[in-house]
């Protein structure tokens, strides 16, 4: 194996790295909404230093290949995903940390409600990104493909809990706060779910070299 | 991305080509492609590809040796070039060629550039100097030596006189310009004059270039064509060929994980 092809090995490493990190914070800021676990939430805020601190490593290993090693076909797409997924990523980072915050708070308040749909929204949206990093690893265009289905169910159970939250709301009002800060929860669950699906397009232009951003899905090449 | 507005039309048209050196080494395997008008046109390929071997049958620099063979046609204004009607002196002024190392005639400038369009029957001075100062400009080169245009050519740097070459081609007009690996003698920054030359120039002329610097390759050209063993595997758009080629090999090869 020559160096450079050590050195994507190592940058794909480190894009797995990220991409696990980030679906912890996922799974543990939903966890300290659910369980009410102020500890917990304050840890996923805590940690998110670690996802920015990998979406610069590898921001920065990408420029130095680029600048060092001039890649170009398959290698170009490899590095160029590769930046734009770790933007992704740490967005997707980012978003976690808002809904541990939303938690702190909410976690302060009584129980308006069990939360159903939104661990389903984050069970859906953390599987989405895993199967998205997994068509990145193993260039799996149907896997991905999959993946962009699958947010449009994010979506519905999104819409799903707005409508009954505003239905709370318009029964009593002194729920509002609460209900709002549910509906942002939602909002960036949904959010979550619109990254993992921008990672999943950008394993399709990897594989295919094909970009599928801004359109309707197209057909598979065979 | 760069957007630019490319004439479609063919300039030349490669149909079934086969070379064979000195009668039996089969150099050139049923090559076809189409050479666009006013676009770079870049062939690649490991050493011994064929990739100048085609280049020379654009101007039928092959003939200079008996017993090398070709088949197949390459159509350019309407005739096959390759044909035995074919006016060999005539044909080598409408498509000319640029060779690695430039090699200026041993006299003065301005006689470089004179020199072709003297053969051509332009004896009138003042035509003459015209013909030779607008080359110069053509070949970016008129600034530099404007000064010192009866001086040796042998006094130019190795760029210069690369540019001075490609001048000198230039004045007789040709339709079509071939580039043996025009930089591969020379340093970056000459380098890169040549390179944007080759920018400006297509906007009169067709140009096609072999080179073994692939990112020159993807600098300069609209059309990339990649040659291996004889064969041309894959001609395509160059931005297709450097981020999504379809083949392989043109994969392998411009990666760096050959063989």
């Amino acid at each position: 194996m020559s160096i450079f092809d050590e050195e994507l090995m190592q940058l794909k490493k480190t894009i797995l790295r990220m991409g696990a990190m980030v679906e912890n914070a996922l799974k543990d800021s939903v966890r300290s909404l659910v369980e009410r676990d102020n500890d917990l939430a304050k840890s996923v805020i805590e940690k998110d230093h670690q996802i920015n601190a990998l979406d610069v490593e590898i921001d920065e290993a990408s420029i130095r290949m680029i600048a060092l090693r001039q890649p170009c076909a398959g290698d170009l797409r490899f590095i160029t995903t590769a930046m734009k997924i770790t933007t992704d990523l740490e967005r997707m980072g980012d978003l976690a940390v808002n809904i541990a915050e939303r938690a702190l708070e909410l976690n302060e308040e009584p129980i308006l409600k069990p939360y159903i749909d939104i661990p389903r929204m984050r069970e859906i949206a953390q599987g989405m990104t895993r199967d998205a990093l997994n068509a990145f690893v193993g260039r799996d265009q149907r896997l991905a493909r999959d993946v962009i289905m699958r947010d449009d169910e994010v979506d519905d159970l999104k819409h799903e809990v707005l409508r009954e939250l505003l239905f709370f709301m318009i029964q009593d009002p002194s729920t509002a706060s609460r209900a709002m800060k549910i509906s942002f929860v939602a909002q960036y669950l949904e959010r979550f779910a619109d990254h993992a699906t921008n990672l999943a397009e950008m394993v399709v232009y990897l594989v295919a070299g094909k970009m599928i951003r801004h359109m309707e899905l197209p057909a598979e090449d065979s | 991305m760069e957007v630019q507005v490319v004439a479609d039309t063919t300039e030349i048209e490669v149909k079934g080509l086969d070379f064979y050196y000195s009668g039996d080494i089969h150099a050139l395997k049923n090559i076809s492609l189409s050479i666009k008008k006013n676009n770079v046109t870049a062939l690649i390929g490991p050493s011994g590809c064929g990739k100048t071997t085609l280049l020379r049958c654009f101007n039928r620099m092959h003939d200079l040796y008996p017993h090398n063979k070709y088949a197949g046609e390459i159509i350019f204004q309407g005739s096959n070039l390759l044909s035995r009607e074919t006016d060999l002196i005539n044909l080598r002024s409408r498509i000319g060629m640029v060779f690695q190392k430039p090699i200026p005639f041993p006299m003065t400038i301005f006689d470089n550039i004179a020199y072709g369009l003297k053969l051509r029957g332009i004896s009138k001075k003042s035509e003459l100097a015209e013909k030779v100062e607008k080359a110069l400009h053509h070949a970016a080169l008129w600034d530099e030596v404007k000064d010192k245009i009866h001086a040796s050519a042998y006094e130019l740097s190795g760029g210069q006189q690369q540019r001075l070459v490609i001048a000198r081609a230039l004045a007789v007009e040709p339709e079509v310009l071939l580039f043996d690996e025009p930089t591969s003698a020379l340093d970056p920054i000459s380098t890169a004059k040549i390179e944007e030359l080759a920018g400006i120039l297509k906007n009169d002329i067709t140009i096609i270039i072999v080179t073994h610097n692939m990112q020159q390759a993807a600098r300069i050209s609209d059309w990339t064509g990649f040659m291996m063993l004889g064969e041309l595997i894959e001609f395509d758009k160059t931005d297709k060929i450097f981020t999504a080629p379809s083949e392989k090999l043109t994969e392998e090869y411009i990666t760096g994980r050959f063989g």
